[in-house]
């Protein structure tokens, strides 16, 4: 009997925000691990190219756009689908966060937090779920959450609110876009060490950030355990998996 | 509006090839024209021209040159 592979992507394109580091990165490599093509979209081309020349520089295109301009991106996608084809499917994977006590909170930061975080999402989601943009077989839609979509953290309300929002939109999107075979998901991960993470965990002592790694039973996470749950989702072979948010976190959660 | 353009327009809402949308094209000839799409429809004709439809209107429309009578009567096409 012939082994068929449990994940591939056979060709076709996908979308990945982020991918210039951490998790982003490495579910655009594992992505093209899988034989998927892949659309790197970010503001830093210089990171880019070398997140592309990880993965083959012939499998990727980079798309330079900054996400806190939400109007730009329709543009943007149309014009990169006019040379390289429809789009199957996209992995949200860009985040600011800003850590603040509420009573530091800024409405400016709050909104550019939820501009990056959501509205950017939903707004690259729309596009790519258009009947003219997406491949007409339909195709899989990820957002990168966070488990503090699901349990509190002090300093982190608008990180948690914008994560939450992104975990409900999902769901929305989900049973909405299901007539045309659109899955929506969205992952949530615990502690991943990332340039990101370590920027915002800057502001607590090196025990404090000790203590919260201890708090996951297995220990802090690698981008790429996230990556392979990612890709797992976004797999055109797991077609019933719809309207989810996935825990990868080692555990803190079920404590 | 010109009649090309409100045709492009219909063509933009429903994500259809602009050569795909003619006067004669029949609702059902539009993959996007469900009831997701009728909401679409609602909120843009609100947006773009301030035209409120009602359920009435939403019966009526059976090609996408009923759209386009639409327009007329309420002064958007020329």
């Amino acid at each position: 009997m012939a082994i068929e592979p449990f994940i591939d992507f056979q060709g076709r394109q996908v979308l990945v925000t982020g991918a210039s580091s951490g998790i982003g990165q490495a579910i655009a490599v594992e992505l093209g691990r899988r034989n998927a093509k892949l659309i790197l979209l970010g503001r830093n081309r210089e990171a880019l190219a070398q997140a592309s020349a990880l993965i083959g520089q012939d499998h990727c295109h980079i798309l330079s756009l900054d996400l806190a301009d939400p109007d730009a991106i329709l543009a943007a996608v149309r014009s990169v689908v006019g040379q390289r084809g429809r789009i199957y499917g996209m992995c949200h994977a860009a985040g600011l966060v800003e850590t603040r006590p509420m009573s530091a909170i800024k409405l400016e930061g709050l909104r550019a937090v939820m501009e990056v975080n959501l509205t950017a999402g939903i707004e690259l989601a729309r596009v790519v779920c258009r009947r003219d943009i997406m491949t007409d077989e339909g195709g899989a839609v990820l957002f990168i959450a966070s488990i503090y979509a699901r349990v509190g953290m002090a300093g982190q309300i608008s990180y948690s609110a914008s994560k939450g929002a992104v975990t409900a939109a999902a769901r929305a999107m989900a049973v909405e876009l299901a007539r045309r075979k659109i899955r929506v998901n969205s992952l949530s991960p615990g502690l991943v060490h990332t340039q990101m993470t370590d920027a915002a965990f800057g502001k607590l002592t090196p025990s404090q950030v000790k203590e919260l790694e201890d708090a996951h039973p297995l220990g802090p996470g690698r981008p790429e355990d996230v990556a392979r749950a990612a890709v797992f989702l976004l797999a055109p072979q797991n077609a019933w998996i719809t309207g989810i948010d996935l825990v990868v976190d080692g555990g803190y959660t079920a404590k | 509006m010109t009649t090309e353009q409100a045709l492009a327009w219909i063509a933009d809402i429903f994500e259809e090839p602009v050569e795909a949308i003619k006067p004669e094209t029949p609702r059902s000839a539009i993959n996007a024209w469900d009831s997701l799409g009728t909401l679409t429809l609602m909120a843009r004709m609100d947006e773009d021209f301030g035209i409120l439809l009602n359920a009435d209107d939403l019966l009526q429309f059976k090609t996408a040159g009923d759209l386009l009578d639409m327009m007329k009567r309420h002064g958007q096409l020329v």
